[in-house]
């Protein structure tokens, strides 16, 4: 079938669009006011004038910090092809020392065509590091250290920052150092040695405005229509994406979604989702693709474990509440059985099961995280001793039961009555 | 060679060496083929499954089954990471290895159960991707040493890279389609909830979340299976959750139909459903534990009748009704309960009493202790358990030489405070558990209850081989300690870290009441007369 072939292509143009951050980005390299151009005229105007710098990238994660950053590089390297080396760090791997000389060490080697020695000590490769600065230095050669994960390098006694900023105070070297953290504190984590090497240049990143979202959806869903891709499918592809995208509805979704996480990586995995409800058959995008995404998004994970509990379940559950109602500050197994007898034996409900049963049912609730011990295993307890807590609150816990398939009525009575 | 000979060998050999062919010790290990690319696709040697097979492989997950599908999407289409969260026992390992069956796509597989600390985790990504296979010739050692994430993610790399592109070449000769499709690798990680507990847990955790960020290979596709949702990973660092697919858990009438399609004789076996499914459900809903429970009652249910292939009409289902009714009682509140192998003689013995009476009682089980224990292990449990129990005040007046004093004989009247004194220290009781105590209470209240029970021992010690009273103090004790780590080791007896002020190890008793009550029974015992009862 032609049209099921062109959706299929069209489909994997777009999950392709959608799963590479640097397409989505850059469509803020033409305005010139933005994080892009800036960051850009940085770290250029110190490559061309040989001179260090330090700069830090912030903002919330999926801001887009480090694809801006790969972009800005990307066009420099095709700008100054020999001028500049990318040596990349992360602070989730490299925040030990030793290993973060390494890693320079490894990556400088591999730049440079160089044999690397895995057996090397951290000295040798520091004044390795040392040299090749200076060497780079005299050959006006610009490396650029991006670090990821800044906060994390900041952890402990912060011995690499100090070398790296150490290092470019001399003369000969020439080196950009890129920090890039989620947290917006970041440069108050430094120590004060480290600070006063650091210039206190910092680049925001925020998530978009309403209009700049629209922008980017647009820019990531439209089809090219000058690509491999039939000219009259990508057409009418584009007429009806557009049709959906002025609607009102459409927009309601949108804010919806913004209204709880407004980054562009949301953006990015809301559309992925609907991307991939895309009929094939018909071939084309419509509202309830984007409808069906949005529910997904709107999972209250609580409230379906509450909703798949057995009865037995249900009922250590409203006994641990009313146990929290009568204020007992700590209660354990023993407590809610004590509870448990007593709703039975004064209501004479058919589920009176035995204790073991009620402490297999327990410790399903716990592997679902509804309930938890409050104390550290301390005094090796076992678990009918150690006190726990409920996870979740009344109103959650109301609300499960209404929409749960078979609750017995008597479970409702029993919540409400201490209320 | 003989057991006769044995003892004239110097050397110690065990049963087993000594009695097997020295002849079939030393052939050479099997040879086994290297794996090849076609090794990363399920299984190749099983017949391709379409989906339709799928569908009625799992019952009723038909909107999950699409929906993976759909997210993995067409052949070559990069995907974000996926997060398939549910209970368990829910079908998510199952239904996703299946799908990579028939979409044929080269996958590795990798559970965070088996692979228990990140080391071997890493290692066993890393032998899969390489083609590695670890077995007596190369000493059953990994294709590389990886502890670190930092040195996980050079390799992982470079051994992404090689396989990419040999799963290229193979894309474009025309004939390796039809066992491998498309040029994409995926990983799949299992069991992610189980890497919060280990240690450095939040950083492993972290970098498996951004694992697809910093390998930053469209061509790799990351699927995470995990029993608990997502916002139960409390990271302090503020990650970015992955596209998540739901699990649910069966509700009742799927429960039903997948029951119903494991068995063949459908007729007699739903109307055993209709009979048990609804009560049983409302304990519990996963499938492991409802199948256990099910499979002796079906038994049961079968038993009246008198041929196999008959069509039950109402008369019949209520007279099997009738005789599973007084079983299913008992059995809701067993359900949790695996039987264990009874031994023989323990068969003949129930035989015997479900001959002598109809019904199956409880009681005669409840009576027997499960597990075997040698005397003064018994001994020594209840020792534990009255230490846990009473207050140390009290052993003078119990364990004196008259025998301990019988507590029912000082009746107070009950006043108001006293009634709420009780039930503070009922309350008390409740919260706090069993109490602690020294080694050295523990083996004084040992001797003082075996120096009473010594005497109605005497005539069973030739029988029984018992160490109690045999060769005095020194003996004695020996075995008591070894007897008491044991125990330890059983959960019996935990523990407890050493008091900081007394520098000694206190212990704790930690079985319940009713165990201790059956081992003192068989123990002749009165243990009644000797528990603190406020």
């Amino acid at each position: 079938m032609g049209r099921e072939t062109l959706a299929e292509e069209a489909l994997i143009l777009l999950r392709t669009r959608l799963c590479d951050p640097h397409f989505v980005f850059s469509l803020s390299c033409n305005s010139p006011d933005s994080n892009y151009s800036k960051l850009k005229f940085i770290i250029s105007s110190s490559v061309t004038e040989a001179c260090n710098n330090s700069v830090l990238l912030l903002g919330p994660r999926g801001c887009g910090k480090i694809a801006v950053l790969e972009l800005v590089l990307r066009d420099l390297l095709v700008d100054y092809p020999d001028l500049i080396s990318v040596i990349r760090l992360n602070g989730l791997l490299h925040s030990d020392d030793n290993g973060a000389l390494k890693e320079i060490a490894r990556q400088l080697c591999l730049e440079h065509e160089l044999v690397f020695s895995k057996l090397a000590s951290s000295d040798d490769n520091s004044q390795f590091i040392v040299a090749m600065l200076r060497e780079c230095g005299l050959a006006h050669k610009t490396i650029i250290f991006v670090l990821d994960e800044f906060d994390l390098f900041a952890q402990g006694k912060q011995r690499l920052l100090y070398s790296l900023l150490d290092a470019m105070q001399t003369v000969t070297s020439q080196a950009i150092v890129v920090g890039v953290s989620c947290r917006l504190d970041a440069d108050q984590l430094l120590e004060k040695r480290v600070r006063s090497r650091f210039s206190h240049r910092k680049l925001l990143f925020l998530p978009p405005s309403k209009e700049d979202l629209y922008k980017i959806l647009e820019h990531a869903l439209i089809l090219p229509t000058d690509s491999s891709l039939s000219h009259d499918y990508a057409h009418e592809f584009n007429r009806k994406l557009h049709s959906i995208l002025v609607g009102q509805k459409f927009k309601d979704i949108i804010s919806t979604l913004s209204n709880s996480d407004a980054t562009v990586n949301t953006l990015l995995k809301f559309l992925f989702v609907a991307v991939s409800h895309m009929d094939l058959n018909f071939g084309f995008l419509t509202l309830d693709n984007f409808k069906a995404a949005l529910s997904s998004f709107q999972r209250q994970p609580k409230l379906e474990c509450v909703q798949d509990c057995s009865i037995l379940e249900l009922y250590i559950l409203v006994c641990m509440q009313r146990l929290e109602v009568k204020e007992q500050n700590s209660y354990n197994f023993n407590s809610i059985m004590k509870e448990y007898k007593s709703i039975h034996s004064s209501f004479q409900t058919s589920d009176h099961y035995a204790r073991n049963v009620c402490l297999r049912a327990f410790e399903h609730l716990q592997e679902r995280e509804l309930i938890c011990f409050t104390d550290n295993r301390s005094y090796n307890q076992s678990a009918e001793f150690r006190p726990v807590k409920i996870l979740i609150s009344y109103h959650e816990l109301s609300q499960g039961l209404k929409s749960h398939h078979s609750c017995p009525a008597i479970l409702h009575k029993l919540l409400n009555r201490e209320r | 060679m003989g057991k006769e000979e044995t003892p004239q060998i110097p050397r110690r050999t065990t049963r087993s060496s000594s009695s097997s062919n020295p002849i079939l010790e030393s052939t050479k290990p099997k040879t086994l083929k290297p794996l090849t690319l076609k090794d990363l696709v399920f299984e190749e040697s099983q017949n391709s499954i379409t989906l339709d097979n799928i569908f009625s492989a799992f019952p009723c997950r038909k909107n999950q089954i699409l929906e993976l599908i759909r997210f993995l999407g067409p052949l070559n289409s990069p995907l974000l990471p996926l997060v398939v969260y549910g209970g368990p026992c829910t079908g998510k390992t199952s239904i996703l290895l299946q799908i990579f069956r028939h979409l044929k796509r080269p996958f590795i597989y990798s559970s965070c159960r088996t692979c228990y600390s990140p080391r071997v985790l890493f290692e066993s990504i890393l032998n899969q991707l390489l083609l590695h296979r670890r077995f007596s010739v190369n000493g059953y050692s990994s294709v590389k040493r990886c502890e670190k994430p930092l040195d996980f993610v050079n390799f992982v790399k470079e051994a992404f890279v090689g396989v990419l592109d040999k799963l290229k070449e193979n894309s474009e000769k025309l004939m390796s389609n039809e066992v491998i499709n498309g040029r994409m690798m995926y990983l799949i990680i299992d069991n992610l909830e189980l890497v919060r507990e280990w240690d450095k847990s939040s950083q492993i955790l972290h970098f498996l979340f951004k694992l697809y960020d910093i390998l930053n290979m469209p061509e790799v596709g990351l699927i995470f299976i995990s029993s608990t949702s997502p916002d139960t990973y409390c990271l302090n660092a503020g990650y970015f959750e992955h596209v998540p697919v739901v699990f649910p858990d069966y509700t009742e009438d799927e429960l039903l139909q997948i029951f119903f399609k494991s068995q063949e004789n459908s007729k007699i076996y739903s109307s055993f459903l209709g009979v048990v499914q609804r009560p049983f459900s409302r304990i519990t809903k996963r499938l492991n534990e409802l199948s256990t429970a099910f499979s002796p009652l079906y038994k049961k249910y079968c038993e009246p009748l008198t041929e196999v292939g008959v069509v039950p009409n109402e008369d019949i289902k209520r007279r099997l009704f009738s005789h599973i009714q007084p079983h299913l009682g008992p059995s809701l509140n067993e359900i949790f309960r695996v039987s264990c192998q009874p031994c023989l003689e323990g068969e003949m013995n129930a035989e015997k009493t479900r001959l002598k009476k109809s019904t199956w009682k409880l009681e005669a089980h409840q009576n027997d202790i499960d597990c075997h224990m040698s005397i003064s292990a018994k001994y020594l449990l209840v020792s534990a358990f009255l230490a846990s129990r009473n207050p140390a005040t009290l052993d003078a007046s119990l364990f004196d030489s008259t025998g301990g004093s019988d507590n029912r004989k000082r009746k107070r009247k009950n006043s108001v405070t006293s009634m709420e004194k009780k039930e503070t220290a009922e309350q008390e009781q409740l919260m706090k558990g069993p109490g602690t105590f020294p080694l050295e209470r523990l083996l004084a209240i040992f001797q003082c209850i075996t120096s009473v029970a010594e005497i109605d021992l005497d005539e069973e010690q030739v029988d029984n081989n018992s160490l109690i009273g045999q060769t005095g103090d020194g003996g004695l004790m020996s075995d008591v300690l070894l007897q008491l780590s044991s125990l330890c080791n059983a959960n019996f007896i935990s523990k407890g870290p050493s008091c900081p002020l007394e520098g000694s190890i206190r212990y704790r008793s930690t079985v319940s009441e009713e165990l201790a009550l059956k081992v003192a029974r068989s123990l002749k015992f009165p243990l009644s007369k000797y528990l603190y009862r406020r």
